[in-house]
């Protein structure tokens, strides 16, 4: 254990005097992991951001009954009474058609003008159903959508998934293609790192043929490159991440104003904690197969026959 | 310590070494030397397993050499101590470090390394240069260092491959006395030279190379 200790202690002074003699190097290598890990980072921004909000949209089951103009305050607490009476029936709302106006404003932002200029409020009565959310949920809603379609005072009744289907199924795709697409960026960047590195480990060729005629062995020999690639994966990982909340804040600082909804759609929320410990994962994984393989060719260099 | 059986070494069409066979006794302190190109390099670059023999057995303190596995390299050159007419030293280490790098590769304590490298550098009378590095010392500071470096861990065998070649006569003579201190310390010392001033003013056994061939002083008296 006190050996491993030592070794490990010798292996990161090492590293230190390997990152400190290559700057340049090191340097290069280090900027290009940070670079890709950026992108990485603000892809999962945005992707973790819709996650939320499908998740949001996937909790908020809801049938909207729009009511005829016409409609009586008997016929309209018949249809409140015999919802609330359903089974999985959470709440039922009464949306007035003021409320439907601030609504509509609220959500337009700068286009809410328009609704100024009408002469009277166009928007009709409705009545939100919120069901529990769970398997049966949606038969639920679709039987209510269809039952009370028919009913006296009602115009139309809307219980639509589609959306947050074709949501799901677009952000499965962008998982999968952004998975894809990084794996590969990823392993060009092992590559890249790897050239990068192994001109360090080329310069220093004449001290490894030293260390190794004095009786190290292959491992000790490499063992201070890959401390440094821990080291190089760790720094450029949470330098990304850094570089990712900063983005996210400057974004929503200057362009916060224009147009808040889409903004607050993809970079609402912080990364999340599963998103961070992957970036700086496979950070250190990138640096340290990039430094192994760097460090493969001391095989060559190993003068032993 | 050192037995050679018929040992031959080949490149494509030249040949290095033919047939040599000699042995090294435990404590002997002997020459091995030959004009350029003889093969003198050549064998201890066999010895420490740099390269294969193409033929014939070299025998290590009862070691074959040659059928070592990879893996055991690094043992056998932890068990020899080797000086280079180049020095060989890590230029972005200290004299101190250099000397205390071999202790770290067997994986002795710190504390005990830096006692023992000081102790190496003061036999050799560089005391004074612990923390300069290689770069900041004379030809003749460098070779003490690689010697300092080369006994730090009392190896049983010490080999030098011109150890002299980059030094004025003055510190060569100096050298050589250092290696006669350390054989007398119980190390066995086989040095590769072509300098015939030094091995006639020492007086010890000398193996002859001419070609890749012994031509003398194969056996130990």
């Amino acid at each position: 254990m006190n050996v491993l200790w030592h070794r490990l202690r010798f292996f990161a002074g090492d590293a230190w005097d390997e990152l400190r003699h290559s700057p340049g190097v090191n340097l290069l290598a280090a900027g290009t992991l940070i670079a890709v890990l950026f992108g990485a980072g603000l892809l999962a921004l945005v992707l973790s951001n819709i996650e939320n909000f499908v998740a949001e949209l996937r909790d908020d089951v809801r049938i909207e009954i729009y009511l005829a103009e016409d409609i009586t305050t008997g016929q309209r607490n018949v249809l409140i009474r015999e919802l609330r009476s359903i089974d999985g029936v959470t709440q039922v709302d009464r949306i007035d058609k003021s409320e439907a106006l601030e609504r509509y404003k609220s959500w337009a932002g700068e286009m809410a003008t328009l609704a100024e200029d009408l002469e009277a409020n166009p928007l009709p009565e409705s009545l939100e159903v919120f069901l529990a959310t769970g398997p049966d949920a949606q038969a639920l809603g679709s039987r209510i959508r269809a039952q009370f379609s028919e009913k006296a005072g009602v115009e139309q009744a809307r219980f639509d998934r589609s959306l947050l289907g074709r949501i799901e199924a677009l952000l499965n795709i962008a998982r999968l293609g952004g998975g894809a697409l990084g794996l590969l960026i990823l392993c060009a960047v092992v590559f890249v790192m790897a050239s990068v590195l192994r001109l360090a480990v080329y310069a220093r060729r004449d001290e490894i043929e030293i260390m190794l005629l004095v009786g190290a062995t292959p491992l000790f020999v490499r063992g201070p490159f890959l401390v440094a690639g821990v080291v190089q994966g760790l720094i450029s990982s949470l330098t990304a991440l850094a570089l990712v909340e900063t983005t996210r804040w400057g974004v929503r600082g200057y362009a916060g104003q224009a147009s808040p909804a889409l903004l607050d759609l993809v970079i609402e929320h912080s990364l999340p904690g599963r998103f961070i410990f992957a970036i700086i994962a496979v950070g250190l994984l990138v640096s340290c197969t990039a430094a192994w393989f760097a460090v493969r060719q001391t095989r060559g260099l190993s003068n032993i026959a | 310590m050192i037995q050679l059986f018929n040992v031959s070494k080949r490149y494509n069409d030249s040949v290095a070494v033919s047939g040599a066979t000699f042995e090294v006794a435990k404590g002997e302190f002997v020459f091995l030397t030959g004009p350029s190109g003889a093969g003198k390099t050549t064998l201890l670059r066999m010895m420490l397993r740099q390269e294969l023999p193409t033929t014939g057995q070299i025998l290590i303190d009862k070691r074959d050499v040659g059928a070592l596995p990879v893996s055991k390299v690094p043992e056998l050159r932890r068990s020899i101590g080797v000086v280079f007419q180049d020095f060989k030293l890590i230029q972005r280490k200290t004299a101190l470090d250099n000397v205390a790098y071999v202790l770290n590769v067997a994986g002795v304590p710190r504390a005990q390394q830096r006692k023992k490298a000081y102790e190496a550098l003061r036999s050799v009378g560089l005391n004074h240069k612990l923390s300069a590095n290689p770069g900041a010392l004379s030809g003749g500071e460098q070779q003490r260092v690689a010697i300092a470096r080369a006994v730090v861990n009392q190896p049983a065998l010490l080999l030098a491959d011109e150890p002299t070649g980059n030094l004025d006569p003055d510190l060569a003579v100096e050298i050589m006395r250092l290696f006669r201190e350390i054989n007398a310390r119980g190390t066995t010392v086989l040095v590769a030279t072509h300098d015939r001033d030094l091995i006639e003013r020492m007086q010890r056994r000398t193996v002859i190379l001419e070609r890749g061939h012994v031509v003398a002083g194969a056996e130990s008296p």
